[in-house]
């Protein structure tokens, strides 16, 4: 009885065994984590998806309180481009210069070097975008935005959201809205 | 067959590895050079190598003047070294420096510029160049928001001085925060 035992232990704790399952073991352990930094910089540099949280741009993103919040898919590739990178009404989610730790969704509405027309809680009625600035706002009119912070750097901006992937009823494109804001396109109309 | 195979291992390999120094150079730690005027007494215009800490990215835990590496918020695309001057809510002087000559006293108390003050917003900070004379700053772009800071400089090496020297490795030395409160 107890030799049978023992023999088992023996069979158990066999010095090759052991070698060969630490063997197999620290083989798939290195080869997953050795993807995971390959997955951060995937997500950090080309595709990610964000969720939208709050109703600075209802109707757009979240158009009642009560349904799903919205999640879209976030393109980072080649937005830093400086001719095709980003365009007027895409939607971007950026860094708040209030809280660095806070990330933001809103359109924006003007680039480096158009003149504004702004509302209410900002200073002065007019306001030139400076170089590589960017100035956002929320398609709700109660939205915390360039209004209340100003113009915004581009090298705060995280991601630019191309496609709303979640609630399924609602999959695609995302719509336009918002309103004019460059003073030389309300002049035309 | 087999060629496939082995370019498509080396491949594998060094995406691997490029991706993992990658993150730990955003995340962790990084060794690089610094170029420029700006910063002139305390790292040199050229051969200068930096190590940054990016543990303070976003402004985590930064204090007055500590040392920098951020963003320019005018051309995202290049990055800038500067000390921080100003926190947020602090009341700032421009720069008097951007006078017009003047020869009186009298010249002086109407001059603008040394009646200009600013109040560094929520989020912002103030940076300026150790050297003000040659250096492109808040006080020409504005306050620097937090989400531009991309770590706090630690220690330099200086690759102009020899191997090694009095127990110094390539002019190895820390970089301390310079900020004394002076009693009003």
């Amino acid at each position: 009885m107890i030799i049978s035992q023992l023999n088992q232990l023996r069979n158990q704790f066999n010095p090759t065994r052991l070698k060969s399952t630490l063997k197999y073991t620290s083989k798939w352990s290195f080869l997953i984590l050795s993807w995971i930094p390959v997955l951060m910089v995937f997500n950090e540099h080309v595709i990610y998806i964000g969720k939208i949280e709050g109703s600075s741009m209802r109707p757009t993103f979240n158009p009642s309180s009560t349904s799903f919040q919205d999640w879209v898919l976030l393109w980072k590739f080649g937005i830093k481009d400086h001719h095709n990178g980003l365009k007027h009404n895409d939607i971007v989610l950026f860094k708040s210069p209030e809280n660095p730790n806070k990330i933001l969704c809103k359109r924006i509405k003007a680039l480096q070097g158009d003149i504004v027309v702004t509302r209410h809680p900002y200073p002065r009625e007019t306001c030139v975008i400076p170089r590589n600035h960017l100035w956002v706002e929320g398609d709700n009119i109660h939205s915390i935005d360039s209004n209340n912070f100003g113009p915004i750097s581009k090298g705060l901006v995280v991601g630019k959201a191309t496609k709303i992937i979640w609630p399924w009823n609602r999959i695609g494109d995302i719509p336009n809205g918002g309103r004019e804001v460059r003073l030389n396109k309300i002049k035309q109309i | 067959m087999e060629n496939i195979k082995f370019f498509g291992k080396v491949f594998g390999y060094v995406l691997r590895g490029g991706c993992f120094i990658h993150i730990f150079q955003t995340h962790f730690y990084e060794f690089t050079e610094t170029r420029g005027e700006s910063m002139l007494p305390t790292l040199n215009s050229t051969y200068d190598f930096v190590y940054s800490s990016k543990y303070y990215r976003n402004g985590r835990g930064l204090e007055k003047g500590d040392c920098i590496v951020s963003l320019k918020p005018t051309d995202p695309d290049q990055r800038v070294c500067k000390r921080i001057t100003g926190m947020p809510g602090d009341l700032i002087l421009i720069d008097p420096s951007l006078q017009k000559a003047f020869n009186d006293d009298t010249e002086l108390e109407e001059d603008d510029n040394f009646n200009k003050y600013i109040r560094v917003p929520k989020g912002h900070c103030w940076v300026t160049g150790d050297n003000l004379a040659h250096s492109l700053d808040s006080r020409s772009y504005n306050s620097l928001p937090l989400g531009l800071i991309k770590g706090k400089i630690i220690a330099a090496n200086d690759f102009n001085k020899p191997f090694y020297e009095n127990g110094i490795f390539y002019g190895f030395r820390k970089i301390k925060n310079n900020y004394i409160d002076e009693p009003e």
